[in-house]
């Protein structure tokens, strides 16, 4: 086809301005908020240089939280992507209703995160919540637990709610993937008597593979940058054992009002993903290239 | 597909562990907001409701807005979803068909849109908006909500288009047909599934949204369900009842959405998408 640079021009710029404008120029701003050591919002500040970095990176709350964002992020891969493929397998089976389970199981995606916080809350409470009696009737527990109690047991409960709330989104996007493995070569591994492991190993995972790893690099994005579900359940505690980055920045610049430090910890926080996020696509297109 | 008896048992077994692990939550919240506070409090609590009562809802519906909540909420992630669209589609075709000098660059920048906490756009983009007098509208909202939904929605587009066979979309340039007939006339109603799709991510991302929404509204006119909805959860801390209540009634509204739509948003995901 021609090239038609004004009238590409025409289809793409106002999308890129619109994302220049709302998420390109504030990043700036906050790179250049880094710079300074403004303390409210609005206030007015001085050149600082590379101060905020220097004391940031000997932050040892800083590194606590780079620490608390890396094991959420894997936790929450793990987790989210099982449930994720197991879901996506049994919605690739043929079985009455499925047209139903395929379009209600994204239930737990489209209700506000707000509702979310409110029900798992409820849920695993010790007042007239449903999870510790579960429990203690499964004969796992034999007496009330406060998940929200520990730093442990509250990361965990955290990395539960958020992957329940995201699992159901990545599984019809697996499915998409699933979907577009030829069913011939189902029939003819059959025909050759490849036992049902087999065949999974075979063909569905290779074939597969690709897919799934879009969807690790998409999850980690997302989960990393989780705030709401975090914030609204435990606010970072206890004792800070549920800080993960995004809710270290929050703070820093809403709570001790140090918008700077903040932003400085948003842009290395911001530089940490990137470097992820292009090596992880550079990857990505080799693995494809060689396909 | 034929299935032995074997993998029929773990079929349904894990079918059964999914229903209960997405419904029992939703089915406890929903039968708790009918019962009466001695039941939704007892120490044994009650799988099916006992007892009926709609004081919680009564009690809801007085003590707020809910309804100018709602309606909030359905105006801004409507906007939100068309202007996504409006943006994208015209975007996504161009990333997929045309050709510009930095096409692959660009579509990388967009991309790593995702690469970043949103956090840090909430205090520049506050400053913006506090330029533009626009703190405190859903306008405000609308703008943010489409700023987050826009790149994985050109993302998806682009991928919709390129599943069209070529021959199609060919054929009709041969005809002479400009781009923008093309788009319009044969490619947007055959991925009519996939834009579908994109329309509900985007309705739903802004649906959901929360922390923008709680920061850039200040008046209790202007809120969405789920600002309007912490502040009940903020004022009534361990009502339950009312609580449960307010979730249901939040629930209700995209759960009609679905209902209708929802076939278009699973047909559209799995016919397209991911590349």
């Amino acid at each position: 086809m021609a090239r038609k640079p004004i009238l590409a021009f025409a289809f793409v710029a106002p999308a890129l301005l619109f994302l220049a404008a709302t998420l390109v120029w504030p990043l700036v701003s906050a790179f250049v908020l880094s710079l300074q050591n403004v303390r409210g919002i609005g206030t007015s500040g001085q050149w600082v240089g590379l101060e905020n970095y220097r004391f940031i990176l000997t932050y040892a709350a800083f590194w606590e939280s780079a620490g608390l964002s890396l094991v959420w992020v894997l936790a929450n891969a793990i987790v989210q992507t099982l449930l994720a493929l197991a879901a996506a397998l049994i919605l690739h089976q043929k079985f009455p209703g499925l047209r139903i389970a395929r379009t209600w199981i994204i239930l737990t995606w489209i209700v506000p995160t707000v509702v979310v916080v409110m029900i798992w809350r409820w849920l695993f409470s010790t007042s007239g919540g449903m999870i510790n009696p579960l429990l203690i009737q499964l004969g796992i527990l034999n007496r009330p637990m406060g998940f929200f109690a520990t730093p442990e047991s509250a990361f965990a409960t955290l990395v539960f709610i958020n992957s329940w709330r995201w699992f159901p989104f990545i599984a019809l996007m697996m499915l998409a993937g699933l979907s577009r493995i030829p069913t011939e070569l189902y029939e003819a591994a059959r025909i050759d008597g490849a036992s049902a492991f087999k065949r999974f190993t075979r063909i569905t995972w290779p074939l597969l593979a690709p897919t799934l790893t879009v969807l690790l690099i998409i999850g980690t994005l997302l989960s990393f940058n989780v705030f709401d579900i975090i914030w609204l359940m435990t606010q970072g505690g206890p004792a800070g054992g549920t800080r993960t980055l995004p809710i270290l920045i929050y703070e820093t610049a809403f709570r001790s009002y140090r918008m700077s430090e903040a932003a400085t910890i948003a842009v290395l926080a911001t530089m940490l993903l990137m470097a992820f996020a292009v090596l992880a696509t550079r990857s990505l297109a080799r693995s494809g290239d060689e396909r | 597909m034929r299935r032995g008896r074997s993998w029929n048992a773990v079929l349904v077994a894990g079918l059964l562990f999914f229903v209960a692990l997405v419904g029992l939550p939703f089915w406890w919240v929903v039968s708790g907001s009918f019962k009466i506070p001695q039941e939704i409090i007892a120490r044994v609590p009650t799988m099916f409701p006992q007892s009926f009562t709609l004081e919680h809802y009564q009690k809801l519906l007085s003590s707020s807005d809910y309804g100018t909540y709602l309606v909030n909420s359905l105006v801004v992630s409507s906007l939100s979803a068309f202007i996504t669209l409006l943006l994208a589609i015209p975007a996504g075709y161009a990333f997929f068909r045309l050709e510009f000098k930095g096409r692959e660059t660009y579509y990388r920048i967009i991309l790593l849109a995702y690469a970043f906490p949103s956090i840090v756009v909430l205090i520049p983009l506050f400053g913006m908006f506090a330029k533009a007098g626009l703190v405190d509208t859903r306008t405000a909202l609308v703008i943010v909500n489409v700023a987050f939904a826009l790149p994985f929605a050109i993302w998806m587009l682009r991928s919709f288009f390129a599943s069209i066979p070529k021959e199609i979309e060919e054929a009709a340039r041969l005809d002479g047909g400009p781009p923008l007939t093309v788009l319009w006339r044969i490619m947007i109603p055959l991925t009519a599934p996939g834009i579908a799709a994109v329309a509900i991510f985007a309705f739903v991302t802004s649906w959901t949204e929360y922390v923008f929404a709680s920061v850039m509204i200040l008046s209790d006119a202007r809120r969405t369900i789920p600002v309007g909805f912490s502040g009940i959860i903020g004022q009534y801390q361990v009502d339950w009842g009312l609580l449960l209540a307010g979730a249901s009634l939040a629930i209700l509204p995209v759960v009609i959405v679905f209902a209708f739509i929802g076939r278009w948003f699973v047909t559209g995901l799995t016919e397209g998408a991911v590349k």
